[in-house]
């Protein structure tokens, strides 16, 4: 009689898989869940930390007058005073104005959130200049890019388009590099400036732990899963899933790839907007 | 949810350690439907970063994971193939997710009433 309840068109039955995926995905599913569990403790830590602080002083900010693309390097220089004794012009050296300036000003205090948009507003080539949330836009641009790129990978994979999969997980890989050229960037603006992970010229030193962690944490997630894309393109180009007859590991990469994008969102919702 | 069967298993004995189902494909309409939706959202994060003032510190923070949460169906929806699986998976995935965004939001509240750390 068991036998007879056993049967393939049962979905819990046995014999078949119920939610119709193999064993590697499901389980890459199962892996990703608990990997979310763990950036969310990060966030959810970032969240409740960030308002146990007070708010930045929005009057105090708005009565500097910094304009978008300002220059905040020599709007802020002190004042040189030439033989003569002349205010003659504003040091023009390469030496950090900005933030000893907003030290001075109260601005940026040990007791209060510094404001997101004062302290990341750097872009590449553009020294000195107010660009608030324009760098940090452009990273989210090439990981939302690199993601478009993956899923075509993996729509390829589909169809057996083993050149098309090549081509794709090849932009996947280089739209990778360039996240982490631009998080590198970041981070070493961020320790130049003076940040560590127990001090921050910016405010209180747990906004600079809390960057460093959860930006560092995300970071090795992208760079793992450069990685195992390199692993993928580099099977694919030796023809590996052709052999096999299925594209299904570039899917499977696929999964953790997306996952990294969604974790950056997050990211960049946390970090550079709240 | 996916129409396609398990029959076409069935000629076949059945090895979950190696058993891969056919590939289930949309073609690439979609995807790119999806690229600029989430791109649009990004814009849309920018010009409200800017555009509601800052007093309203708890108004910006749900405007803005409440966009970060859109973002993510559209990702897991359409990048991740989860509005194509099973409902059994899609609701095993995401029914957590539930409790962390109650979590999330519970804990940037209670912030408030900490002191500084």
């Amino acid at each position: 009689m068991s036998t007879q309840t056993i049967s393939k068109t049962s979905t819990w039955g046995g014999g078949n898989s119920p939610f119709n995926v193999s064993y590697g995905k499901l389980m890459m599913w199962v892996f990703l869940l608990s990997d979310a569990f763990t950036f969310s403790s990060l966030l959810i830590a970032y969240g409740a930390i960030r308002y146990s602080y007070p708010s930045p002083d929005i009057q105090k900010i708005e009565s500097l007058d910094i304009g978008f693309a300002d220059d905040v390097q020599s709007k802020f220089a002190p004042e040189v005073t030439n033989a003569v004794g002349n205010a003659a012009a504003h040091s023009t050296d390469h030496v950090e104005h900005f933030i000893p300036a907003m030290r001075d000003l109260g601005v940026f205090n040990e007791l209060q959130w510094p404001s997101p948009d004062l302290v990341f507003n750097h872009f590449p080539f553009a020294h000195g200049l107010h660009l608030p949330l324009i760098f940090v836009s452009l990273m989210t641009l090439i990981l939302i890019l690199s993601s478009v790129t993956m899923v075509l990978g993996v729509e390829a994979g589909q169809r057996g388009d083993e050149k098309a999969v090549s081509k794709w997980m090849l932009y996947t890989i280089i739209g990778g590099f360039m996240f982490l050229g631009c998080q590198a960037w970041e981070w070493t603006n961020f320790i130049t400036a003076g940040s560590r992970m127990y001090a921050n010229p910016y405010g209180p030193p747990a906004f600079a732990a809390l960057f460093f962690g959860v930006t560092g944490f995300h970071g090795f997630h992208v760079f793992s899963g450069v990685v195992l894309n390199i692993i993928v393109y580099v099977n694919n180009l030796k023809g590996v899933y052709a052999k096999r007859g299925h594209y299904e590991m570039v899917e499977k990469v696929g999964l953790y790839w997306h996952f990294v994008d969604l974790v950056w969102v997050f990211v960049f919702t946390f970090f550079y907007l709240i | 949810m996916s129409s396609q069967s398990n029959t076409d298993i069935s000629s076949k004995e059945y090895d979950p350690t190696t058993w891969v189902p056919e590939p289930d494909t949309h073609g690439t309409a979609d995807i790119k439907k999806t690229f600029w939706i989430l791109l649009f959202l990004t814009v849309v994060d920018v010009i409200l970063y800017f555009l509601i003032p800052t007093e309203y510190v708890l108004g910006r923070a749900f405007a803005f994971v409440l966009l970060g949460i859109v973002k993510a169906i559209y990702i897991v929806g359409t990048f991740m193939h989860m509005k194509h699986e099973k409902l059994g998976l899609a609701t095993m995935i995401i029914a957590p997710m539930f409790f962390i965004i109650f979590f999330l939001i519970w804990m940037m509240y209670e912030g408030h009433f900490w002191g500084t750390i």
